[in-house]
């Protein structure tokens, strides 16, 4: 354990934190990488992916769950089609959606034979990076809504039945049961599926990369770019313990934020 | 203990004895004068790949015909430097073969390390072009043979051929007639973007593509003449002028792009720039389909960036007849198609270019081959800045970033990154690469 993981935390921290040129400790790394406007911008991006991604995929992995919770007719089928994505690599799941969305992918040639547009639409480039943002934010949640939905459908499965029906026998309609039993008692479920993928928000990197290059800069393609194209494992270890500290103060924002209450009684 | 038992351990004993003696033997007494070896030392060819090809096919059939043994030793420029300090200061050289870029081998002929290949004669049945001819003869002596070359070339879509401006024939391009310049690009991609409503012309502008390389070593010497040392001046602003009215007949997913092989194959674009090795997957996939043409002379010339690696014997070598032996083999034309097959460098040697059975790897050939012989040609060679070639690179990309995609002052830009340019040249204490210096 100590090897394996304290190690390299620790070698993280000196490089983070010495001056490739002096050897000097300091915060050497950590003003050189904010004098580029790059950095400015991976922040302000994997914020506001984080951002957009993550509601639109808790909002739509809990719709799916309770509609499956209705075991209507076929909802096994749905529920193996849904979870299909899970079993992609994110590197897989970019080059899909870049192949279906490039200049002369399926989606453009689909909208032209049935001239629909007259030139192809376009996803990529950094002119066009409100586009590159939608093609980042449709593969992610298509990639990764099904982790979320998985925790949500599995903290629906342990919500007592009684509840449900003692409900009804007072007279509650769905929306009640859905505002005043089914929401509160998911909140743990709600929680760890926040924490994870945020965390999984904060290191995107695949398929930024690969939809978008470095026209749309986020925190962990910058530390892979300072490693191994400017070759300054200095700042790219600055870079990793941002992520980290970024990390930790989200998830704690998270705890104190979802502290459920009930148990406070 | 009886008898037996005795006779046993002096058996035991014996045996053991004979074993060792013959052993010592054979690495004492025959080992040394047996096969004649050269320590080939080499900062190319060192991927695993390559170097499987080296070991496995190229430096067998060396020994068994000549019957000179090789030891190939991959290895950085740094270490390659610093051993070759250390040997040459101890006075007891092991290195018997240096292979190195032309900028490496620069450096150590300046510092007296390396032989005059001169007193070895010549090399019968082979011919270098002359640009290579000329720069592989500097500080008074004859520093290295050329062994391999890489660049950068055009590639076209024989289908942008039936879009063609007035003026600009198909075999201006392929030749590359003082026809073919930077304007004719512009007016053809125009001319695309007009007519099919997309945008054929791209780059390799993602964050692992070389358009740096374009930018320092094609478009700065075309406008400007060098490719440092002109950055901030008139010329230059009018070269970023050009770039910025041909970015709007770019494809715009070229800042995704890190190779042109898959956007040329799913015919995002017909004619694009990049490394002959960044191109080969499409050539070799539909070689029907593509022509590799020099690229288009700017006022000041056709510039564009020759790799050159040569092979150098350095002074004191203990095995100099064994190393130039091996120049000659590596330099014969049908070994440099063998490398050219293999490995994807391209020949030094004129005569290598007719030997290449037809296919993809000709229609590369062909086209650097154009390129190189082209009357224009104005050399430019990648500096050796060490650990600061980044931050030479990253100032060019940051220039175009400013200028063409953020739209900002050109003079405004180039004034305020020129100066950073030079003071790296300073810092490092490195000669401004050609066709500046």
């Amino acid at each position: 354990m100590l090897i394996f993981i304290g190690y390299p935390i620790l070698e993280t921290f000196r490089l983070a934190f010495t001056n490739p040129e002096t050897g000097a400790l300091g915060l050497y790394n950590f003003l050189t990488l904010a004098k580029e406007a790059y950095f400015w911008n991976a922040l302000r991006y994997t914020f506001l992916l984080a951002g957009i991604i993550i509601p639109i995929q808790v909002t739509f992995a809990l719709i799916v769950s309770l509609l499956l919770m209705s075991r209507f007719k076929g909802s096994g089928a749905v529920l193996y089609i849904f979870l299909i994505p899970l079993t992609i690599s994110d590197v897989a799941a970019a080059l899909i959606w870049y192949n279906m969305l490039t200049g002369s992918g399926y989606l453009n040639r689909v909208l032209l034979s049935l001239g629909l547009i007259q030139k192809p639409l376009h996803f990529f480039g950094y002119q066009y990076r409100n586009m590159e943002l939608l093609a980042i934010v449709a593969t992610e949640v298509w990639r990764a809504t099904a982790i979320v939905f998985v925790i949500i459908f599995a903290g629906l499965q342990i919500i007592g039945r009684d509840y449900l029906e003692a409900a009804e026998v007072f007279g509650a309609g769905t929306w009640e049961k859905l505002r005043y039993i089914i929401i509160p008692m998911l909140k743990p479920s709600i929680q760890t599926a926040l924490i994870i993928r945020t965390l999984f928000a904060m290191q995107v990197f695949a398929v930024v990369w690969i939809l978008a290059g470095r026209d749309i800069p986020v925190l962990a393609g910058e530390a892979y770019y300072w490693q191994v194209e400017l070759k300054n494992p200095n700042v790219a270890a600055a870079y990793s313990l941002i992520i980290a500290f970024v990390s930790l103060l989200l998830g704690a924002v998270y705890l104190k934020l979802f502290k459920p209450k009930y148990l406070e009684g | 203990m009886n008898l037996r038992g005795i006779s046993k351990i002096i058996f035991i004993v014996a045996a053991i004895v004979i074993l060792v003696v013959a052993v010592a033997a054979y690495f004492f007494l025959l080992k040394p004068p047996a096969p004649k070896e050269v320590i080939w030392v080499s900062t190319q060819l060192n991927p695993s790949a390559e170097r499987a090809f080296v070991e496995g096919t190229l430096l067998p059939d060396f020994a068994s015909e000549k019957g000179i043994k090789v030891q190939f030793v991959p290895i950085s420029y740094a270490d390659l430097a610093s051993r070759l300090e250390a040997e040459m200061t101890a006075g007891k050289v092991t290195i018997g073969l240096i292979g190195e870029l032309h900028g490496g081998l620069d450096m150590f002929a300046s510092k007296g390390w390396l032989e005059d290949l001169d007193k070895f004669g010549a090399l019968p049945g082979r011919t270098f072009p002359p640009v290579l001819e000329k720069y592989s003869r500097m500080h008074g002596i004859k520093a290295y043979i050329p062994w391999m070359t890489a660049t950068y070339v055009f590639v076209v879509n024989k289908t942008a051929f039936d879009y063609l401006p007035p003026g600009l024939t198909e075999e201006d391009v392929k030749t590359g007639s003082s026809k073919w310049t930077y304007d004719a690009l512009l007016a053809w991609a125009k001319d695309i973007a007009e007519k099919t409503v997309e945008k054929k012309l791209g780059f390799p502008v993602g964050p692992k593509g070389l358009w740096h390389r374009f930018l320092h070593g094609y478009l700065y010497p075309s406008f400007t003449g060098a490719q440092v040392k002109n950055f901030n001046s008139p010329d230059a602003v009018k070269m970023w002028e050009y770039l910025r009215e041909l970015w709007q007949y770019v494809n715009p997913a070229s800042t995704t792009w890190d190779a042109m092989a898959e956007p040329l194959l799913k015919e995002e674009v017909w004619l694009a720039w990049d490394h002959t090795a960044r191109i080969k997957d499409a050539i070799v996939q539909k070689p029907e389909d593509f022509v590799v043409v020099p690229v288009p002379a700017g006022p000041k010339g056709r510039g564009f960036i020759l790799v050159v690696a040569g092979l150098a014997i350095p002074k004191n070598s203990p095995a100099s007849q064994e190393a130039w032996a091996l120049i000659e083999y590596l330099t014969r034309p049908e070994v440099q198609v063998k490398v050219l097959e293999n490995v994807g460098f391209f020949p030094s040697v004129n005569e290598a270019v007719g030997k290449i059975p037809s296919g993809p790897l000709k229609v590369m050939a062909q086209g650097v081959n154009a390129q190189v012989s082209a009357d224009d040609a104005l050399l430019a060679m990648i500096p050796s800045l060490g650990p600061k070639g980044g931050e030479f690179t990253g100032t060019y990309r940051k220039a175009f970033e400013r200028i063409v995609l953020q739209g900002e002052d050109i003079e405004t830009v180039i004034n305020e990154l020129g100066p950073q340019l030079l003071k790296l040249f300073e810092e490092v204490g490195a000669p401004l690469p050609p066709p500046d210096a």
